[in-house]
C-alpha cells in the first residue's frame, strides 16, 4: 500500500524539478496538486493501518518512518502555502521519496507490545515526529541558503539566484523551523524520560530487555541528546556568538544528519531500548 | 478590411523628433481628430517615450496610410517632409506582428522592459473610451496582451536588472528581502551614489544617510534625494554600524573602508548582513573586505558584469519570445481569415431561412384542415423541426468555410456557393458581417451600437437585391 504514495511522491518530485528549472506557474500548480494527492493517498494508507492495528502506526520503526514522511509532506505543504514559495519542493521531495522507499519495499508489521501503552508513549512519539519534520525542513532551507549565499558571495548570479527567495527569508524560515523543532524535541525527550520511569515500575519491566536498556548508554537515547545539544546551541548560543546565516544553516544540516543517523541505521541495527 | 500602423520609434527617429510627435496627454483629442477625418474605421494611438504609433483598421489602405502620415504631421505641426524619412508603415499581418512584438518588449530600447505592456493596454483603454475601437483592433490588441503576458511568464526576456542602479537594488532585495525597515548609508555626494540611493528609497528603505567630507555637499545630496539625512564625516563609524546597505562613491582616490575597518564594524552588528556597493573609481573599499562572512561587496565592474549577464540572458530568450509572438500572430491571422467567410455564411443562412419561412407559410394553408385548437401546436412543432434541420444542414459547410487556409481558396469556395445557391448579399450585409463575425468569446469593444453602425459603413454592392 505504501507504493502508491511513493509513486505519487516521485511524480511530484519530477514536477517540482521541472518547475524549478522552467519556473512555469502551470507546472508549479501541477506539482503542488500531485503532492496534495500523494499526501491524501498517504493519509488513506495510514488511516487503514490505524484501523487495522487499532492505533496510529508509530510503534515499529518502518511504520514510524512512513508516518514521519506523511507528516513531513504535510509540514512542507503548510510551509509552501503559507509562504507561497515552491522553490523548496525540489529539495524536500528527494528526502520524502528516499524515506518512503523503506516502508514501500519492506512494509513491516505494526505490533504494540504491552509496555508501549498509554498517553505518555503517544505524546513522546508524536512530539519527536513533529520535531524531526521541522528539522528536516530546516535542513533543506539551510542547504538552499548556502547555495544562494555562495552565488551572491562569488558574484555569479545564476540558477539559484533567479529561483530562490532572499537570504533573509530563508534565514528566518530556518530559525522558525529550528525553534519549533527544538520545542517538540524537548517535550519528546522529557516525556520519554517520564515514560521510561513509568514502565520501569511495571511488573513486566524486569523481563523486558528494552526497558532495561533505557539509559544514556543506549545509542538512540544518547544520539537524541546530542541532537538536542546541537539544536539548543543553534537556538540559543549561535546567534549570540554572531553565527548568523551560513553557519547556522550548516548547523541545521549537521543536526538533521544526526537525526537521520538516529532515525534509520541506529533504529534498525544498534538500539536496544527502541528495538520495537 | 485592412490593418495599418503608421509611426516612428527609437529605431527610426532621434529623441528630438520623438519629443515633437509625442501624443502623451493628448491621445483622446488625437483619436477624436482621427475619427473625424474618416479615412479609418478604427483607431488606437500608442504613445510612449520611445514611440508614437497610430494603429488603424480601414477599407482603403493606401488612402489611410497617406492620411495617417499627414495627420501625424498636422497634429504636431511638424513639417511632413522632415517627418517622412523617419516614419514607417506596416500593413495587415505585418502590422499585427509589429504590435505583438511591441507588447512583448521585443521592439523596446531595452529588450524585455516590462512597462510597454501596460502602455499598450493604456492605449487600448483610451481608444475604447473614445469609442474608436471596433472588432478588428479590439481582437488585435487583446492578442498583443496575450503575447506580452505569455512572453513574460514563459520566457526570461524580462528577467534580471539591466542598469547598474537596478542591479544594486535587485541584489539588495535578494539579500534582505523586503527593503522597508532597512538603512542605507551613502558615502560621498556624487551623482551615481545619489541615483542608487534614490532607487533604494523608491523600494521603501526606512532611512538614507549621507556622509561626505564636506558637510555642505552631504546636505545638498540629502536634499536632492528627499527625506534623507546628512551627518559629518566623523560619525561615519557609528552610522556604518547601524546601516544595512552602504553605497560608496567618493572619488577620493584612496581606500575609505579597509578590511580591518569593516571587521571592526561587524562585531557590534553581531554579523548581521552588510551589503557594500562600491561604485567609485578608484575603489573606496578594500577588496579583501568582501571575504568577511556576511559582508557582500560589489564594485562597479561586478554590477556591470551582472548587467551584461542579464542582457545576454535576455538576448538568448529572444528566439523563444519571437516563437510565442509567431504563434499568437498565427492565431490572430486564423481569426482574421475566418472573418472573410462571414458574408457568404450569412447569405447562405439567409437563403435557407427564406426557403424555410416560405414553406412554413405554405404549410399554414394545409394546417387549416386541423381543428383550430390543434393548429398552433402543430405549427410550432413543424417550425422547430425545420429550424433544427436547417441548422444541422448548415453546420458543417459553415465550419469548413471558416477553416479555409488562404484567401484565394476562400474566394473560390464563396464564389461556388454563391453560384450554386444563387446567393445575394442583403443591403445590410456588411453590418451583418460585422455582427456575425464577432465571436461570442470576443472581448467587448465598449463601443455603442449606434457608433458601430456609423463606423462600419455598408459597402456599395453590385446587386442590391434583398434575400429577405
Amino acid at each position: 500500500m505504501n507504493s502508491v504514495p511513493l509513486a505519487l511522491y516521485a511524480a511530484a518530485l519530477i514536477a517540482y524539478a521541472w518547475h524549478f528549472a522552467r519556473r512555469s506557474p502551470g507546472v508549479g500548480l501541477t506539482a503542488t496538486t500531485v503532492l496534495v494527492a500523494a499526501a491524501l493517498a498517504h493519509t488513506f494508507v495510514i488511516g487503514m493501518q490505524t484501523m487495522e492495528a487499532g492505533h496510529v502506526p508509530i510503534t515499529s520503526t518502518t511504520p514510524f518512518i512512513s508516518t514521519f514522511v506523511w507528516l513531513l509532506a504535510l509540514a512542507y505543504l503548510y510551509l509552501e502555502m503559507s509562504t507561497n514559495e515552491r522553490a523548496m519542493g525540489v529539495f524536500i521531495l528527494p528526502l520524502l521519496v528516499a524515506l518512503q522507499t523503506i516502508p514501500a519495499l519492506n512494509p513491516g508489521v505494526e505490533e504494540r507490545s504491552a509496555v508501549l501503552q498509554g498517553p505518555l508513549f503517544s505524546l513522546h512519539v508524536s512530539s519527536l515526529l513533529f520535531a524531526y519534520a521541522s528539522f528536516a525542513l530546516a535542513c533543506v532551507i539551510g542547504i538552499t541558503y548556502v547555495l544562494l549565499f555562495k552565488e551572491i558571495k562569488a558574484k555569479h548570479l545564476g540558477f539559484f539566484y533567479a529561483r530562490l527567495p532572499s537570504l533573509q527569508v530563508l534565514d528566518r524560515m530556518n530559525q522558525w523551523m529550528i525553534a519549533i523543532g527544538w520545542v517538540f524535541l524537548t517535550i519528546g525527550i522529557i516525556v520519554g524520560l517520564m515514560f521510561a520511569a513509568q514502565v520501569r515500575a511495571l511488573p513486566s519491566a524486569a523481563v523486558d530487555p528494552r526497558v532495561q536498556a533505557m539509559s544514556l548508554g543506549d545509542p538512540k537515547i544518547f544520539v537524541a541528546l546530542v541532537c538536542w545539544a546541537v539544536y539548543s546551541f543553534e537556538t540559543f548560543g549561535a546567534r549570540r556568538l554572531g553565527w548568523g546565516g551560513r553557519r547556522t544553516a550548516y548547523l541545521s544540516a549537521l543536526g538533521f544528519a544526526i537525526v537521520l543517523l538516529n532515525f534509520v541505521p541506529i533504529s534498525y541495527f544498534l538500539t536496544r531500548s527502541h528495538d520495537f | 478590411m485592412h490593418i495599418l500602423v503608421v509611426g516612428l520609434s527609437h529605431r527610426t527617429a532621434p529623441v528630438e523628433l520623438r519629443e515633437r510627435v509625442d501624443f502623451q496627454g493628448r491621445v483622446e483629442s488625437a483619436l477624436r481628430a482621427l475619427a473625424a477625418r474618416g479615412s479609418t474605421d478604427e483607431a488606437v494611438v500608442l504613445s510612449t517615450c520611445n514611440r508614437a504609433e497610430l494603429y488603424a483598421a480601414c477599407q482603403d489602405a493606401s488612402r489611410a496610410r497617406a492620411d495617417l502620415a499627414g495627420f501625424m504631421s498636422e497634429f504636431h505641426g511638424v513639417d511632413r517632409k522632415a517627418l517622412a524619412p523617419h516614419v514607417y508603415d506596416l500593413q495587415d499581418l505585418d502590422a499585427a506582428r509589429h504590435l505583438l512584438r511591441v507588447a512583448a518588449g521585443l521592439d523596446s530600447l531595452v529588450v524585455g522592459e516590462p512597462q510597454i505592456l501596460g502602455q499598450v493596454k493604456e492605449a487600448h483603454t483610451l481608444a475604447t473610451g473614445a469609442q474608436t475601437v471596433g472588432p478588428i483592433l479590439n481582437r488585435l490588441f487583446h492578442a498583443s496582451f496575450a503575447a506580452g503576458k505569455r512572453v513574460r511568464t514563459e520566457t526570461g526576456l524580462s528577467s534580471g536588472a539591466v542598469s547598474v542602479s537596478f542591479a544594486a537594488v535587485s541584489l539588495a532585495r535578494k539579500i534582505f528581502g523586503d527593503l522597508s525597515g532597512r538603512s542605507v548609508l551613502v558615502i560621498g555626494a556624487g551623482e551615481m551614489g545619489k541615483l542608487t540611493a534614490q532607487h533604494m528609497k523608491s523600494q521603501g528603505v526606512q532611512r538614507v544617510t549621507i556622509v561626505s567630507r564636506t558637510m555642505a555637499h552631504a546636505l545638498h545630496t540629502a536634499e536632492a534625494i528627499g527625506g534623507a539625512g546628512a551627518v559629518p564625516w566623523e560619525e561615519l563609524d557609528a552610522v556604518l554600524c547601524a546601516s544595512d546597505i552602504v553605497i560608496t562613491a567618493t572619488g577620493a582616490g584612496s581606500t575609505i573602508l579597509t578590511k580591518a575597518h569593516v571587521e571592526a564594524v561587524m562585531r557590534p552588528r553581531r554579523n548581521q548582513p552588510l551589503f557594500i556597493i562600491d561604485i567609485a573609481v578608484p575603489r573606496d573599499v578594500e577588496a579583501a573586505a568582501g571575504e568577511i562572512e556576511q559582508v557582500f561587496l560589489y564594485n562597479i565592474d561586478d554590477l556591470q558584469a551582472t548587467v551584461q549577464e542579464n542582457l545576454a540572458r535576455r538576448a538568448s530568450e529572444v528566439l523563444r519570445a519571437e516563437a510565442i509572438v509567431a504563434e499568437e500572430v498565427s492565431r490572430f491571422s486564423q481569426w482574421l481569415r475566418s472573418r472573410g467567410a462571414v458574408p457568404t455564411v450569412v447569405a447562405l443562412r439567409q437563403k435557407f431561412e427564406n426557403i424555410r419561412r416560405a414553406e412554413l407559410e405554405r404549410l399554414d394553408f394545409k394546417l387549416s384542415s386541423l381543428p383550430t385548437e390543434a393548429r398552433p401546436e402543430a405549427r410550432a412543432c413543424v417550425d422547430e423541426i425545420t429550424r433544427l434541420l436547417v441548422e444541422k444542414l448548415l453546420l458543417t459547410p459553415t465550419e469548413q468555410l471558416k477553416a479555409l487556409g488562404d484567401q484565394d481558396t476562400l474566394a473560390a469556395h464563396a464564389e461556388a456557393l454563391t453560384r450554386l445557391f444563387g446567393l445575394s448579399p442583403s443591403p445590410d450585409g456588411e453590418r451583418e458581417t460585422v455582427r456575425a463575425s464577432a465571436d461570442p468569446e470576443d472581448p467587448p469593444t465598449g463601443r455603442e451600437p449606434s457608433r458601430r453602425v456609423e463606423f462600419f459603413r455598408p459597402k456599395s454592392k453590385p446587386s442590391s437585391g434583398s434575400g429577405r
